[in-house]
Protein backbone atom coordinates (compact mmCIF):
# COMPACT_ATOMS: atom_id res chain seq x y z
CA UNK A 1 0.00 0.00 0.00
CA UNK A 2 1.09 3.61 -1.06
CA UNK A 3 0.07 6.88 0.63
CA UNK A 4 1.04 10.06 -0.60
CA UNK A 5 0.17 13.30 0.72
CA UNK A 6 -0.79 16.88 -0.90
CA UNK A 7 -1.40 19.67 0.28
CA UNK A 8 -4.68 22.36 -1.02
CA UNK A 9 -4.74 24.70 1.18
CA UNK A 10 -5.63 24.03 4.96
CA UNK A 11 -6.37 20.72 3.35
CA UNK A 12 -4.39 17.51 2.97
CA UNK A 13 -5.33 14.89 0.13
CA UNK A 14 -3.81 11.82 1.06
CA UNK A 15 -3.65 8.77 -2.37
CA UNK A 16 -3.58 5.76 -1.40
CA UNK A 17 -3.15 2.97 -3.45
CA UNK A 18 -2.68 -1.03 -3.40
CA UNK A 19 -4.49 -2.85 -0.73
CA UNK A 20 -5.17 -2.05 3.17
CA UNK A 21 -5.09 -5.36 4.67
CA UNK A 22 -3.61 -6.48 7.94
CA UNK A 23 0.34 -6.13 8.56
CA UNK A 24 1.39 -3.36 6.21
CA UNK A 25 -1.94 -1.51 4.81
CA UNK A 26 -3.00 -0.87 7.94
CA UNK A 27 -0.12 0.27 9.64
CA UNK A 28 0.62 2.88 6.56
CA UNK A 29 -2.83 4.22 6.88
CA UNK A 30 -2.35 5.03 10.42
CA UNK A 31 1.15 6.64 10.24
CA UNK A 32 -0.07 8.52 7.06
CA UNK A 33 -3.40 10.09 8.85
CA UNK A 34 -1.16 10.68 12.34
CA UNK A 35 1.55 12.44 10.71
CA UNK A 36 -1.18 14.54 9.76
CA UNK A 37 -2.64 15.38 12.85
CA UNK A 38 0.15 15.55 14.37
CA UNK A 39 1.03 18.27 11.91
CA UNK A 40 -1.96 19.76 13.53
CA UNK A 41 -3.92 19.78 10.49
CA UNK A 42 -8.00 19.38 10.29
CA UNK A 43 -8.88 18.48 7.18
CA UNK A 44 -8.18 15.70 5.79
CA UNK A 45 -9.22 13.68 2.66
CA UNK A 46 -8.62 9.79 2.15
CA UNK A 47 -8.52 9.23 -1.75
CA UNK A 48 -9.41 5.53 -1.71
CA UNK A 49 -9.19 5.50 -6.27
CA UNK A 50 -6.16 3.56 -6.09
CA UNK A 51 -7.37 1.07 -3.17
CA UNK A 52 -8.08 -2.63 -4.51
CA UNK A 53 -9.68 -3.97 -1.36
CA UNK A 54 -9.32 -3.68 2.12
CA UNK A 55 -9.97 -6.77 5.04
CA UNK A 56 -11.53 -6.51 8.01
CA UNK A 57 -7.99 -4.79 9.84
CA UNK A 58 -8.05 -2.31 6.70
CA UNK A 59 -11.70 -1.06 7.69
CA UNK A 60 -10.83 -1.07 11.52
CA UNK A 61 -7.94 0.90 10.52
CA UNK A 62 -10.26 3.26 8.45
CA UNK A 63 -12.91 3.94 11.75
CA UNK A 64 -9.67 4.15 14.17
CA UNK A 65 -8.81 7.14 11.78
CA UNK A 66 -12.17 8.84 11.87
CA UNK A 67 -11.78 8.58 15.41
CA UNK A 68 -8.48 9.75 16.14
CA UNK A 69 -9.52 12.74 13.64
CA UNK A 70 -12.77 13.51 15.97
CA UNK A 71 -10.60 13.34 18.84
CA UNK A 72 -8.46 16.03 17.61
CA UNK A 73 -11.03 18.20 16.28
CA UNK A 74 -10.14 17.10 12.91
CA UNK A 75 -12.48 15.97 10.27
CA UNK A 76 -11.68 12.76 7.98
CA UNK A 77 -13.63 11.96 4.46
CA UNK A 78 -13.43 10.03 1.76
CA UNK A 79 -13.30 10.08 -1.94
CA UNK A 80 -13.76 7.71 -4.76
CA UNK A 81 -13.65 4.50 -3.01
CA UNK A 82 -14.02 2.09 -6.19
CA UNK A 83 -15.65 -1.67 -6.33
CA UNK A 84 -14.67 -3.83 -3.66
CA UNK A 85 -14.17 -1.21 -1.09
CA UNK A 86 -17.27 0.12 -1.82
CA UNK A 87 -18.87 -2.88 -1.40
CA UNK A 88 -17.22 -2.85 1.77
CA UNK A 89 -18.75 0.33 3.60
CA UNK A 90 -21.99 -0.06 2.05
CA UNK A 91 -21.97 -3.79 4.26
CA UNK A 92 -20.39 -2.53 7.26
CA UNK A 93 -22.91 0.44 7.28
CA UNK A 94 -20.03 2.98 7.74
CA UNK A 95 -21.08 4.53 3.99
CA UNK A 96 -23.91 6.27 6.29
CA UNK A 97 -20.71 7.47 9.11
CA UNK A 98 -18.07 9.13 6.67
CA UNK A 99 -18.83 11.77 4.41
CA UNK A 100 -18.01 10.04 0.92
CA UNK A 101 -17.10 12.28 -2.20
CA UNK A 102 -16.36 10.87 -6.02
CA UNK A 103 -15.64 14.11 -6.94
CA UNK A 104 -12.04 16.14 -5.39
CA UNK A 105 -13.27 19.56 -5.71
CA UNK A 106 -16.21 18.64 -4.56
CA UNK A 107 -14.88 17.27 -1.35
CA UNK A 108 -11.98 20.19 -1.22
CA UNK A 109 -14.81 22.70 -1.37
CA UNK A 110 -16.79 20.31 1.27
CA UNK A 111 -14.35 21.95 4.60
CA UNK B 1 -13.50 -33.35 -8.51
CA UNK B 2 -10.22 -34.61 -7.63
CA UNK B 3 -8.19 -31.43 -6.44
CA UNK B 4 -7.19 -31.37 -2.67
CA UNK B 5 -4.66 -29.44 -1.09
CA UNK B 6 -3.41 -28.94 1.87
CA UNK B 7 -0.94 -26.46 3.54
CA UNK B 8 0.51 -25.68 6.91
CA UNK B 9 1.94 -21.89 8.04
CA UNK B 10 3.82 -20.86 11.27
CA UNK B 11 1.17 -18.32 12.83
CA UNK B 12 3.05 -15.20 11.27
CA UNK B 13 0.92 -12.29 10.18
CA UNK B 14 2.79 -12.40 7.29
CA UNK B 15 1.75 -15.70 5.65
CA UNK B 16 -1.91 -14.19 5.17
CA UNK B 17 -1.39 -12.67 1.88
CA UNK B 18 0.41 -16.01 0.59
CA UNK B 19 -3.30 -17.79 2.19
CA UNK B 20 -5.17 -15.05 0.34
CA UNK B 21 -3.26 -15.38 -3.18
CA UNK B 22 -3.63 -18.93 -3.17
CA UNK B 23 -6.92 -19.39 -2.30
CA UNK B 24 -8.14 -16.62 -4.67
CA UNK B 25 -5.64 -18.33 -7.42
CA UNK B 26 -7.52 -21.93 -6.76
CA UNK B 27 -10.85 -20.52 -6.57
CA UNK B 28 -10.23 -18.83 -10.01
CA UNK B 29 -8.71 -22.01 -11.74
CA UNK B 30 -11.58 -23.68 -10.56
CA UNK B 31 -14.14 -21.66 -12.44
CA UNK B 32 -15.42 -18.81 -10.84
CA UNK B 33 -15.60 -15.27 -11.60
CA UNK B 34 -12.85 -13.10 -11.00
CA UNK B 35 -14.87 -10.76 -7.94
CA UNK B 36 -16.09 -14.42 -6.51
CA UNK B 37 -12.58 -15.80 -6.25
CA UNK B 38 -11.70 -12.29 -4.55
CA UNK B 39 -14.54 -13.30 -1.63
CA UNK B 40 -13.48 -16.27 -1.57
CA UNK B 41 -9.95 -15.02 -0.67
CA UNK B 42 -10.87 -12.39 1.11
CA UNK B 43 -13.13 -14.96 3.09
CA UNK B 44 -9.54 -17.62 3.54
CA UNK B 45 -7.75 -14.20 5.04
CA UNK B 46 -10.04 -13.72 7.32
CA UNK B 47 -10.67 -17.12 8.48
CA UNK B 48 -6.67 -17.22 8.57
CA UNK B 49 -6.23 -13.87 10.51
CA UNK B 50 -8.85 -15.12 13.12
CA UNK B 51 -6.71 -18.66 13.35
CA UNK B 52 -3.44 -17.48 13.83
CA UNK B 53 -4.92 -14.14 16.36
CA UNK B 54 -7.79 -15.80 18.18
CA UNK B 55 -6.98 -19.10 17.92
CA UNK B 56 -3.54 -19.78 18.50
CA UNK B 57 -2.60 -16.43 19.90
CA UNK B 58 -0.09 -15.23 17.52
CA UNK B 59 2.08 -18.39 19.30
CA UNK B 60 4.14 -18.86 15.96
CA UNK B 61 5.29 -22.37 17.37
CA UNK B 62 1.22 -23.49 16.87
CA UNK B 63 0.45 -24.15 12.95
CA UNK B 64 -2.04 -22.98 10.92
CA UNK B 65 -3.32 -26.09 8.22
CA UNK B 66 -5.53 -24.81 5.44
CA UNK B 67 -7.40 -27.07 2.83
CA UNK B 68 -8.76 -26.75 -0.17
CA UNK B 69 -10.81 -29.02 -1.91
CA UNK B 70 -13.31 -28.76 -5.38
CA UNK B 71 -16.53 -30.84 -5.61
CA UNK B 72 -18.53 -31.30 -8.18
CA UNK B 73 -20.83 -28.23 -6.77
CA UNK B 74 -18.37 -26.15 -4.55
CA UNK B 75 -15.80 -25.41 -3.60
CA UNK B 76 -14.39 -25.50 0.18
CA UNK B 77 -11.74 -24.41 2.59
CA UNK B 78 -11.10 -25.61 5.70
CA UNK B 79 -8.80 -23.65 8.29
CA UNK B 80 -7.83 -25.25 11.45
CA UNK B 81 -5.53 -23.64 14.19
CA UNK B 82 -4.45 -25.76 17.18
CA UNK B 83 -5.55 -23.18 20.34
CA UNK B 84 -7.87 -23.88 22.80
CA UNK B 85 -10.65 -22.13 20.90
CA UNK B 86 -12.72 -18.76 20.79
CA UNK B 87 -16.17 -18.05 21.54
CA UNK B 88 -17.35 -17.52 17.52
CA UNK B 89 -21.64 -18.02 18.63
CA UNK B 90 -21.62 -15.07 20.78
CA UNK B 91 -19.67 -12.26 18.28
CA UNK B 92 -20.98 -8.57 18.38
CA UNK B 93 -23.33 -7.83 15.27
CA UNK B 94 -20.67 -5.02 14.18
CA UNK B 95 -24.04 -3.58 12.17
CA UNK B 96 -26.00 -2.64 15.60
CA UNK B 97 -25.31 0.86 16.27
CA UNK B 98 -23.33 0.83 19.29
CA UNK B 99 -20.71 -1.51 16.98
CA UNK B 100 -20.61 0.73 13.72
CA UNK B 101 -17.72 2.60 15.83
CA UNK B 102 -15.39 -0.59 16.72
CA UNK B 103 -12.42 -1.26 15.43
CA UNK B 104 -12.42 -4.75 15.35
CA UNK B 105 -14.76 -7.69 15.05
CA UNK B 106 -16.08 -7.86 11.62
CA UNK B 107 -13.85 -11.19 10.49
CA UNK B 108 -16.77 -13.72 11.14
CA UNK B 109 -19.15 -10.98 9.70
CA UNK B 110 -16.81 -10.47 6.28
CA UNK B 111 -16.60 -14.58 6.23
CA UNK B 112 -20.56 -15.18 5.77
CA UNK B 113 -21.00 -12.15 3.64
CA UNK B 114 -18.08 -13.73 1.02
CA UNK B 115 -19.19 -17.59 1.10
CA UNK B 116 -22.50 -19.06 1.53
CA UNK B 117 -22.08 -21.48 4.38
CA UNK B 118 -19.29 -20.72 7.16
CA UNK B 119 -19.17 -23.73 10.05
CA UNK B 120 -16.93 -23.18 13.14
CA UNK B 121 -16.21 -26.98 14.74
CA UNK B 122 -14.16 -27.53 18.03
CA UNK B 123 -12.30 -30.42 17.67
CA UNK B 124 -11.64 -32.52 21.02
CA UNK B 125 -8.18 -30.59 22.30
CA UNK B 126 -6.65 -30.12 19.04
CA UNK B 127 -8.26 -26.47 17.99
CA UNK B 128 -10.70 -25.43 16.23
CA UNK B 129 -11.78 -25.76 12.17
CA UNK B 130 -13.19 -23.39 10.23
CA UNK B 131 -14.97 -24.56 6.88
CA UNK B 132 -15.81 -22.03 4.45
CA UNK B 133 -17.68 -23.05 1.44
CA UNK B 134 -19.03 -21.31 -1.84
CA UNK B 135 -21.24 -23.08 -4.22
CA UNK B 136 -20.68 -22.86 -8.41
CA UNK B 137 -23.75 -21.60 -9.57
CA UNK B 138 -25.44 -21.97 -13.16
CA UNK B 139 -24.77 -19.73 -15.72
CA UNK B 140 -26.70 -16.51 -15.76
CA UNK B 141 -27.58 -17.31 -12.30
CA UNK B 142 -27.15 -14.17 -9.99
CA UNK B 143 -25.37 -15.07 -7.21
CA UNK B 144 -24.86 -13.52 -3.71
CA UNK B 145 -24.71 -9.82 -3.79
CA UNK B 146 -25.60 -9.87 -7.15
CA UNK B 147 -22.72 -11.65 -9.04
CA UNK B 148 -22.86 -13.87 -11.77
CA UNK B 149 -20.54 -16.76 -11.42
CA UNK B 150 -19.87 -19.37 -14.32
CA UNK B 151 -18.75 -22.96 -14.00
CA UNK B 152 -15.61 -23.83 -16.74
CA UNK B 153 -15.99 -26.87 -18.82
CA UNK B 154 -13.52 -29.18 -18.97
Amino acid sequence: MKAISRHHGKVTVVDLSGKITIGEGDIKLRQAVNAILDEGRKNVILNLGGVSYMDSAGIGELVACFKRAREKDASLKLLNPNGKVQDLLILTKLQEIFDIYRDEREALASF
Amino acid sequence: MGRHIKIRLESRIGYVDLVHELAEGLARSAGFSKSSALNVGLAVREAVINAIKHGNGMDVRKPIEVSFEQEDDLFRVRVRDRGPGFDWAHTANPLDRENIFRTSGRGIFFMKHFVDRVAFQRRQGRGTEVVLEKRFEQAGRAGRGGEVMKRRKG
